[in-house]
């Protein structure tokens, strides 16, 4: 199967730029996704990955049946993630009594809103099934280069900022005793969860994305106490996920997104029997 | 001498409700005050206020002679160690590291002088060789101690504790008291307590916080007190706001 696959990548210049763009996802999927477990946000951030559709749909829509040519679909879910994470931190953090009904409704809203302007764009929407379950194999060129340019981001804001995010998500309040900006972090936080949603999106797609943001830092967890050495074993899970889903997947031809998270939901299955049987031993 | 503490008849209320009413008292430097009150009387409201995190309804707060917000620098503050997630993968010197956040320069890694500083607050608490370990896997003195290496690393004029002493055993408390004993006259304190018994002979004032807040000294506080009752109308008591 694995001979197979680094065959297919040697001869396929479609595969192997799936697979680089799937180990430039894994990259945030693991620093990002480790804040969003530590700080038990999985919830809020499964909202924001929703409320892309939005934008998707809306982009689509623009360029179909609008002739708008210049929104792209990754450009326009970027766009709905970032007013969306704005919006869901913005509740979170001045509307508290009813946090979790609200920020459901946006889920919900975000989809349908999604849903609405796709069925009235011409034409048939493959994307639509691209972006709710995945297709790495229909990433583009321009994809990958502005996938770079996040990783990018991403990474320089996490690099001067981890131990500023590290206070915010274990202490709020020694952390606002030091005089940070906790709101102002929690809020940028957000917003880099929704950019690293967008990436994952190419690669597993809407429905799955949770899949991927969550399951290798929780497996990280269980083998570490520190956050940093956690977020390098959870990008190391999340590549190497990547690369045996792409390759199943490949051997199979099985949808690649539903392969890697299911294989990643299998894999966090087997680490938590093992640490509770270790636990119980 | 200027107060550390200065409360000026101060009013706070959640929405409608009263928690702390009419409060008028201060607090010197270097003093070291007990308080004392029922559960959900306002003890943690207090603190909350003394830290900036809340603002009173009407009257004055000033900490070191400036309002509350703008002397957090001032401040080392003490949590119960209830509160914390034990699965949060952070280590004991990550968490001491965390008291001098304010230090921390835009591009995000600690001094060298300023991890040697937390190491040494941790010797000072006697945690020296847990530096690495997880804080979800101290016991509950030892993460009590941490949470107090990292209040005291940066050197605060005004330690806060809240009930220092919850959920640990005769023995643990002992030591946590002791820690404080050394740590008497270099700083003030105010250490919220359910236990005033264990802390009768360190504390030089006690506030007891019921909706209005009553100032005593040890010796006025009668076995009522210290067996954790507060029928404030059964003692003879002072004036609320009186400095005995």
């Amino acid at each position: 199967m694995i001979d197979s696959f680094v065959t297919a990548l040697q001869t396929n210049s479609l595969l192997l730029s799936a697979l680089i763009g799937g180990l430039a996802s894994s990259l945030v999927s693991g620093i990002i996704g480790s804040y969003v477990v530590v700080k038990r946000i999985v919830f809020i951030s499964g909202s924001i990955a929703h409320s892309v559709l939005s934008g998707i749909g809306l982009s689509l829509w623009l360029e179909r049946a609008k002739g708008i040519e210049w929104i792209t679909p990754l450009q326009g879910a970027l766009i709905a993630g970032v007013l969306s994470a704005l919006l869901i931190g913005w509740i979170h953090l001045h509307y508290k009594q009813r946090e979790d009904s609200v920020i459901a409704a946006l889920w919900s809203i975000g989809m349908a809103t999604g849903i609405l302007f796709i069925s009235q764009t011409p034409g048939f929407n493959v994307e639509l099934t691209n972006f709710l379950v995945g297709n790495i194999l229909w990433v583009t060129p321009d994809d990958l280069s502005l996938l770079y340019w996040l990783d990018g981001v991403i990474l320089v804001t996490v690099v001067c900022l981890h131990k500023r995010f590290l206070a915010i998500c274990f202490d709020e309040e020694q952390a606002r005793l030091q005089g940070l900006h906790v709101d102002a972090l929690y809020l940028l936080l957000l917003v880099l969860i929704s950019v690293s949603i967008v990436l994952l999106i190419q690669v597993v797609g809407i429905i799955l994305v949770m899949t991927m943001l969550t399951i290798p830092p929780s497996i990280a967890n269980i083998f570490t106490a520190r956050l940093s050495y956690m977020m390098g074993i959870a990008v190391a899970i999340s590549c190497a996920l990547c690369i045996s889903g792409m390759a199943i997947a490949y051997h199979f031809d099985w949808p690649g997104g539903a392969t890697i998270a299911l294989t990643a939901g299998l894999l966090y299955i087997v680490s938590l029997c093992n640490s509770v049987w270790k636990f119980n031993k | 001498m200027k107060e550390a503490i200065k409360f000026d008849h101060v009013n706070f209320a959640y929405q409608e409700a009263p928690i702390i009413a009419d409060a008028s008292f201060t607090v010197v430097p270097g003093e070291f005050v007990g308080i004392i009150g029922p559960n959900g009387g306002g003890k943690t409201t207090l603190l909350r206020l003394i830290m900036g995190f809340l603002a009173p309804s009407s009257g004055l707060i000033q900490v070191y002679g400036a309002t509350p917000s703008h002397a957090q620098k001032h401040l080392g503050y003490v949590p119960q160690t209830i509160r914390f997630d034990k699965q949060f993968p952070i280590s004991v010197l990550e968490l001491v590291l965390g008291g001098l956040l304010s230090r921390l320069p835009w591009y995000g890694f600690f001094s060298k002088q300023d991890v040697e500083k937390a190491r040494q607050s941790l010797e000072t608490v006697g945690l020296a060789d847990m530096e690495k370990r997880p804080f979800g896997t101290l016991s509950g003195g030892q993460a009590q101690r941490a949470l107090i290496a990292r209040a005291l690393v940066g050197d605060p004029e005004l330690l806060l504790l809240d009930e220092p002493t919850a959920n640990v055993d005769t023995r643990v408390e002992m030591e946590v008291y002791e820690l404080l004993k050394r740590l008497q006259g270099k700083m003030t304190i105010l250490m919220v307590t359910h236990n005033l018994n264990a802390a009768i002979g360190l504390v030089e004032r006690v506030l007891c916080v019921q909706k209005q807040i009553t100032i005593l000294s040890p010796k006025q506080v009668c076995e009522h007190f210290t067996l954790g009752l507060y029928h404030a109308p059964l003692i003879k008591l002072p004036s609320s706001g009186a400095k005995p």
